[in-house]
């Protein structure tokens, strides 16, 4: 079921898996993205990998938009045989970023949502190991990367 | 990071981050006897928030911070950012620009290639005169830098819609000189450190990935096509001048040290072709477009450039909100991914104290690039 072009791709998701997104967009050649629905994002990126051959996770990372109270969460897949690019994005409420961990399915996820959850406060349930990545064990400064962070008053 | 605990029979033996060997890191080991049962990567010690800083720069100014990512291959770091740049903004480059681009970014990979070959041999313990010749080799590429951009590291040479300045007068001639000298100096370090037993027993079967543990532990680069995956942006998805450029994506079988280290050394190769191809072939025309200084950005645009560093992929997404600073950058830095494997490493083969250097030099390892 390895679909062809871009537009067959994100076709085929649609068709195949509504119940399962919101959305599934072409951004130019190799640039996919599929907006998925929180609470079935597991489900989605199961099939992702398995039946699509998204099987080498590059990196993950969130975005703030504080003025849409809603933080998204970004996964940055690539499938070895066509080359694509995928972004699995999950929406977030500002007031309640959870969202469950994908280690299970791409175990390299791991370091990454570390990064995530330190920089933005997103609590990934199912993570294995959710300690700081790159601040120091004990920081007790906020969310660096969020956009009302301010860094003053901080001791490291 | 939070210590986890160990079992009575383990010593846990904490490598660095002041260590010579463990560069600017930590790396907490679990030891029974001679062989390593857990890696744990502790990074983050040279962590100084460039995405965050580059959300409070103009689009222009973004290119100091983010060189400063990897020292030795700047090159390769600013073109994904000022790539990403370009396609957000909508700016078109010249094609000139881009063959100087692609000859500096090939530059710089041949510069970052003979840094990890010097440090990978030097970890063996047997020959530290390598890195000596691989420091004084290194010398030709950054006196070409600094005839070409006025500065021997970190030039700042790309700015969005083309480069800084054209070649000047004989950098060609210059170019093929220095391919000439490098190719006759790689053959001296092929006959005497890869066709040497004693290296190739401290690197041969030591650290092995296989295909299938590449792919679904995310490895990237030179550890990714040491283990027999043919993946290279520069073939992917041809930026800068690549498309027009003749040159092949080295791969080796074995998924260990050897194998890394020979893929690395090949690509050198292919770079040095790569020079000479543009040194001969390079178009006329202009080297860049008129770009305001402080480009304003449209709303809601995002970008996502991806390019091959000497380390493997680097992607810079960028998300613009209509102002004069993105709002935010995301960089996928290729170390981070590299530094995931290297602690699952111990898992799957069997590793002994004495290969973790080797095995730690053969991925190659930037801490400011693991760590941003």
């Amino acid at each position: 079921m390895q679909a062809r072009s871009e537009e067959e791709l994100v076709e085929e998701l649609k068709r195949e898996h509504p119940e399962l997104l919101h959305d599934a967009i072409v951004h130019r050649s190799k640039r996919v993205s599929v907006i998925a629905k929180r609470e079935r994002v597991l489900e989605l990126a199961r099939i992702l990998r398995d039946q699509y051959g998204f099987t080498q996770p590059v990196s993950a990372g969130a975005v703030d938009y504080i003025k849409e109270g809603r933080m998204q969460m970004i996964y940055y897949l690539m499938n070895p045989e066509t080359r694509f690019m995928l972004m699995l994005r999950v929406d977030l409420p500002r007031d309640d970023p959870r969202m469950p961990s994908m280690t299970e399915i791409w175990e390299a996820m791991n370091f990454h949502e570390r990064e995530a959850w330190e920089m933005f406060g997103i609590n990934f349930e199912g993570h294995p190991n959710l300690t700081h990545l790159l601040l120091p064990p004990d920081w007790r400064g906020g969310y660096p990367l969020r956009k009302d962070f301010r860094g003053e008053g901080i001791t490291p | 990071m939070t210590e986890p605990e160990i079992k009575p029979e383990v010593m846990r033996i904490s490598w660095g981050p002041q260590h010579p060997m463990s560069g600017q890191t930590r790396i907490l080991i679990d030891v029974d006897g001679e062989v390593v049962r857990r890696i744990i990567a502790d990074i983050g010690f040279t962590h100084r928030g460039i995405e965050k800083i580059l959300e409070n720069r103009t689009f222009i100014q973004g290119i100091v911070p983010i060189e400063r990512m990897v020292m030795a291959d700047t090159a390769n770091i600013a073109l994904g950012y000022v790539q990403a740049v370009e396609e957000a903004l909508g700016i078109e480059v010249p094609e000139r620009a881009k063959w100087i681009r692609s000859l500096i970014c090939e530059m710089g990979r041949i510069n970052s290639h003979l840094y990890a070959f010097g440090l990978q041999v030097e970890c063996t313990g047997y020959f530290p005169a390598v890195f000596l010749w691989t420091t004084v080799d290194r010398e030709v590429l950054l006196d070409l830098f600094e005839k070409l951009t006025g500065a021997r590291w970190s030039y700042s040479f790309f700015i969005p819609g083309g480069v800084r300045a054209d070649l000047p007068e004989g950098f060609r001639d210059e170019v093929r000189r220095a391919v000439e000298y490098l190719r006759r100096r790689f053959q001296d370090y092929w006959d005497a450190m890869v066709e040497n037993p004693l290296f190739e027993m401290r690197n041969r079967g030591v650290g092995v990935l296989s295909r299938e543990d590449a792919i679904r532990l995310g490895a990237t680069g030179p550890v990714l096509r040491g283990s027999g995956v043919d993946m290279d942006v520069r073939k992917d998805e041809p930026y800068a001048a690549y498309g027009d450029l003749d040159f092949k994506v080295i791969t080796e079988r074995e998924g260990d040290c050897f194998a890394r280290l020979k893929v690395r050394f090949h690509e050198i190769e292919q770079s040095l072709n790569i020079m000479e191809q543009i040194a001969d072939e390079i178009p006329g025309g202009p080297v860049r477009t008129k770009v305001p200084l402080f480009p304003r950005s449209k709303p809601g645009v995002e970008a996502l450039s991806r390019v091959e560093t000497a380390r493997g992929e680097l992607g810079v997404h960028i998300f613009t909100d209509g102002g004069l600073k993105p709002y935010r950058v995301k960089i996928n830095s290729p170390t981070l991914r590299n530094m995931y494997v290297f602690e699952r490493l111990a898992e799957l083969n069997r590793v002994l104290v004495a290969d973790l250097p080797v095995i730690l030099y053969s991925i190659d390892p930037w801490y400011l690039d693991c760590d941003r």
